[in-house]
């Protein structure tokens, strides 16, 4: 039985090189109009490596949705790579299937239709192990380098292929060597320097083509290079050559020659399986993408904190300073934090601040928390709603910048009247900063601080003293009037906003913690238990909510407050 | 030996596209968040999935075969091993990326709120960015009669010379499904005056198609007939409320009462500051979970207006729709704080009028051809052109 089936084995692979080969040959089937490549050495021994490749896709042909490049070695780092085609960064960057080791470049929607032509550039940022001794001299260091090459059935036409390198940093003009040329290039590359000094050799041949080898190599002195990093020479051949992508027919060939018949079927599997695969469609990463708006603007500093996951202790701050400075409260006792309503309120006055104001006039600190916390649970809700629709990650960035902005204005004033008016303006969104303590305290470190109009009704224990100065003028020949506004020491008013802060977040909310986790509880509640989620389950499992919402800031209470729908 | 080489070396098939058209999923009864999926698989094997008949969601093929496999009941093995056989990817990757797709529809269908791009690793796309290969929504004026003495609005008698009959808006509806629209309002006029419009929604209903309907209420004020409504599998309504009309008021509690989603549209007018506030805190008393809103004229009293009832509405933790024709209005709260505003009519939407002219929106007289008596293509290229 043993004895019928070896040949039967045989004619099985036989029959798949005739069927599978031709596959291969129809689909890919392309030219390197252009490849110019940039090896730099750099002194960890490592090298980038960057490819500018022209291709045409041939009429006949399938779209080319890869491009992989061979890799010199398995040392590579792939978070380093990057790629892009027609210069639309390529998303889909992966160890290749076909080319071992190498990386494999999914162009998805920028696929090089039949006919058509693509400019495919990659940045290969780190690869070790490529620098060794040298053979001729053992105070030289050297390395040889191929750029990636084809299956020749796959490729037709020139290619002006340039290969240049980068010398580590600090060799000197005549201490390099470089190693013999390929057949067609020139015997001496063009030497010179780029533009960080370094030694470069260039390499060029303008009818070139895609599917040779062709390997360059330099020598230099090993001082140059990181000692560690330079390792014993290996076997020519065996070193530094990127592996040629999906070359089974080459190897079969070998095989048959030299390792007989059992190498050979062994072989025809290997390619049975390949044509297998690229018959199959290539799997691209599932992409989804959903219809929504951008940045949802006309938030108040409030919301936008909330968005931004400030602190609920903060949050509560930063209502404070709005009605008072709104003229709705003043502060009749720092510690114990006490404030009063001020009749008539103005109008305009938010939902939450008004509902604000009524949980501070409450003199039990139970039932006062408890409805800090309802405000708190009706805000969060509040802002879900406008964000519904918009999305978070582009309207954080928003209101991030338009703190960054509100800072800027005030560290740049050129007088500390504008720079007092600009602060006292910007107030609500500076607060908005993780950082505002420090850098109030950075900002009016020194020179006056010309005290806010609502200062009195914020620190009535405070005692500014009144400087006479002039009025800004608007107009160069307009008459600047005299002013009397009260001034405090510029490290004084920043204590005392500073310390004012801190002071009433903590009088409002002893235990941020507890506070928080209040909130949440309402906000973020666990979902209900269930034996299926209608239909099909999910093997994720968890919360269906993306946020953990066990930390103690607002960020969980609103965790979910994003749109984007 | 054919049967050895079979076993060793299976016949390969070649990966066929997928087959384009319309999936429709609804979650069980006994699901606890009712929900339904449409998914529309194009040419190209991209697809749209469109969530609750309100969330679009653009798919890449791969995401569509995966998302194939959901709509046609697989198990998440399954799934992963139909993907396998069809793309170069290891079952274990595929099987991943399945339970990641479908955790990711599955809190997009029932967790509101969540921000998909952050919390679920989707990309953004601007809304109506894309010339879709049909529209997200069809509506359907199926009368312009206002009361039941049918008195017609003097423009609508001028262009519509007469109504459809209902087997004529079952072709409608047929062809609209044919060609992947998921969704259909039906609107007026008053709707609920065609005694037919029960049949329509369960005829829309029974293809797979979202319905909803654009009522002043009056009608729904008969619990007994908004029964038969919510027995065709009408899922939502839209009701402009009519002020100081009983009947109007009775219709909206009922459709609060019943299983049906109802959220009410208001056009806000010149008057005093701050009314649209209170009708606003009465609708949230009653029990309405989302409100419309657009204002009727473009003054700028009426926009700060129509933003502060916007900010209320949110203060008040309710939803806001905004892209339903009730009149559809381009001055809607969402227009005001955009640079630019999505438009949607002739790409997401248009609108039938009684006799089947095709318009790109409500109000917007370019007729783009009739439903009945022209080839869907021809209408849907004037739409794009």
């Amino acid at each position: 039985m043993k004895r019928l089936i070896f040949p039967v084995l045989l004619i099985v692979g036989i029959l798949l090189v005739a069927i599978a080969l031709p596959v291969r040959a129809q689909t890919y089937y392309f030219s390197v109009d252009e490849s110019y490549v940039q090896v730099f050495w750099e002194s960890d021994g490592s090298i980038r490596i960057e490819y500018i490749m022209v291709f045409t896709n041939d009429l006949s042909a399938s779209p080319m949705e890869f491009i992989d490049i061979g890799m010199p070695n398995y040392e590579y780092d792939l978070s380093s790579i990057y790629g892009w085609i027609n210069d639309q960064p390529i998303g889909h960057v992966e160890h290749s299937e076909y080319v071992s080791p190498g990386v494999e470049f999914g162009l998805q929607s920028n696929a090089i239709p039949p006919g058509g032509t693509g400019e495919f550039k990659a940045s290969i940022g780190r690869v070790e192990g490529v620098v060794f001794d040298d053979y001729d001299d053992p105070n030289y260091a050297s390395g040889k380098f191929a750029p990636h090459w084809y299956d020749k059935q796959n490729v037709f036409g020139r290619t002006d292929l340039t290969v240049v390198f980068h010398l580590p940093p600090g060799v000197e003009p005549e201490e390099p060597k470089w190693h013999s040329a390929p057949s067609g290039f020139p015997d001496e590359p063009e030497t010179g320097f780029d533009s960080e000094g370094r030694i470069i050799y260039a390499w060029r041949n303008p009818s070139a083509n895609a599917y040779t080898q062709y390997v360059f190599g330099a020598s230099f002195p090993r001082k140059y290079v990181t000692t560690d990093a330079i390792r014993e020479p290996v076997p020519e051949g065996e070193f530094f050559e990127p592996s040629r992508p999906s070359d089974f027919s080459g190897a079969i060939f070998g095989f048959l020659c030299v390792g007989g018949i059992i190498l050979a079927f062994i072989g025809f599997i290997a390619l049975a399986v390949h044509s297998d695969r690229s018959r199959k469609l290539a799997y691209l990463p599932p992409k989804l993408s959903i219809e929504g708006h951008g940045i949802k603007r006309g938030l108040t500093a409030i919301e936008a904190a909330i968005l931004m996951e400030t602190p609920l202790d903060r949050v509560l701050t930063m209502i404070l300073f709005s009605t008072i400075k709104k003229n709705a409260a003043q502060v009749v006792s720092e510690d114990p934090l006490k404030i009063e309503r001020i009749t008539p309120q103005p109008v305009g006055l938010r939902t939450y601040e008004v509902d604000f104001l009524k949980a501070m006039i409450d003199e039990q600190p139970r039932k006062r928390r408890g409805a800090l916390q309802d405000l708190m649970v009706s805000m969060v809700k509040s802002v879900q709603k406008k964000m519904k629709g918009f999305s978070l990650k582009e309207t954080k960035n928003y209101y991030q910048a338009i703190m960054k902005k509100a800072w800027q204005q005030v560290e740049e004033a050129e007088t500390p009247e504008v720079r007092s008016k600009l602060y006292d303006e910007g107030l609500e969104w500076t607060m908005l900063d993780r950082d505002f303590d420090d850098r109030t305290r950075r900002v009016f470190r020194t020179g006056p601080v010309y005290v806010p109009v609502w200062w009195g009704r914020y620190s009535p224990s405070s005692t500014p003293v009144t400087t006479t100065t002039r009025a800004p003028s608007t107009t160069p020949s307009a008459p600047r009037p005299s002013i009397s506004r009260p001034t405090l020491p510029g490290a004084e008013f920043a204590a005392s906003m500073v310390n004012g802060v801190q002071n009433a977040a903590s009088n409002m909310v002893s235990n941020v913690v507890g506070f928080t986790n209040g909130v949440t509880k309402t906000t973020n509640p666990p979902p209900p238990p269930s034996r299926s989620r209608g239909g099909w389950s999910s093997g994720a499992g968890g919360s269906g909510c993306a946020c953990a919402c066990a930390c103690a800031c607002a960020g969980c209470a609103c965790a979910c407050a994003g749109g984007g729908r | 030996m054919s049967s050895f080489l079979s076993r060793l070396l299976p016949p390969y098939e070649i990966p066929r596209p997928l087959k384009a058209g319309m999936y429709h999923w609804m979650a069980p009864d006994d699901a606890p968040i009712p929900y339904r999926l449409h998914l529309r698989v194009e040419d190209d094997e991209t697809s749209v999935l469109i969530v609750n008949a309100a969330t679009v969601v653009h798919l890449n093929p791969t995401a569509t075969a995966h998302a194939l496999q959901i709509m046609e009941g697989a198990s998440e093995e399954e799934a992963a091993q139909a993907v396998a056989r069809r793309y170069r990817v290891g079952r274990r990757k595929a099987l991943q990326d399945q339970r990641e797709l479908r955790e990711q529809i599955l809190t997009l269908a029932t967790i509101p709120d969540v921000d998909p791009v952050v919390f679920l690793g989707m990309d953004r796309a601007e809304p109506f960015g894309e010339h879709p290969s049909a529209p997200y929504r069809l509506d359907l004026a199926l009368t312009y009669r206002c009361d039941a003495e049918g008195e017609l609005d003097p423009l609508a008698r001028k262009r519509v010379d007469r109504e459809l009959s209902g087997e004529e808006w079952k072709k409608i509806l047929s062809t609209a499904w044919e060609v992947g629209i998921p969704h259909v309002t039906f609107t007026g006029g008053e709707p609920t005056l065609r005694e037919d419009l029960r049949d329509l929604i369960e005829h829309a209903e029974a293809q797979g198609q979202v319905t909803g309907l654009l009522t002043d209420g009056r009608r729904l004020s008969d619990a007994d007939y908004l029964e038969t409504l919510s027995q065709a599998g009408l899922d939502h309504i839209l009701i402009t409320l009519v002020e100081g009309d009983p009947s109007s008021r009775k219709g909206l509690e009922n459709a609060i009462a019943s299983d049906i989603y109802t959220a009410v549209h208001l056009t806000l007018s010149p008057g005093p500051i701050g009314k649209s506030q209170k009708i606003l805190q009465d609708l949230v008393e009653l029990g309405v979970p989302a409100v419309s809103l657009s204002s009727s004229g473009t003054t700028d009293e009426l926009f700060v207006e129509l933003s502060s009832a916007r900010d209320h509405a949110a203060d008040l933790h309710l939803d806001l729709i905004w892209d339903i024709p009730v009149p559809y209005s381009s001055t809607n709260p969402i227009a005001l704080e955009l640079d630019t505003i999505p438009v949607g009519a002739g790409r997401a939407w248009l609108y039938v009028e009684p006799d089947g002219d095709v318009l790109p929106t409500q109000g917007l007289d370019q007729i783009l051809g009739n439903l009945l008596r022209d080839p869907w293509s021809e209408i849907w290229a004037k739409a794009q052109s």
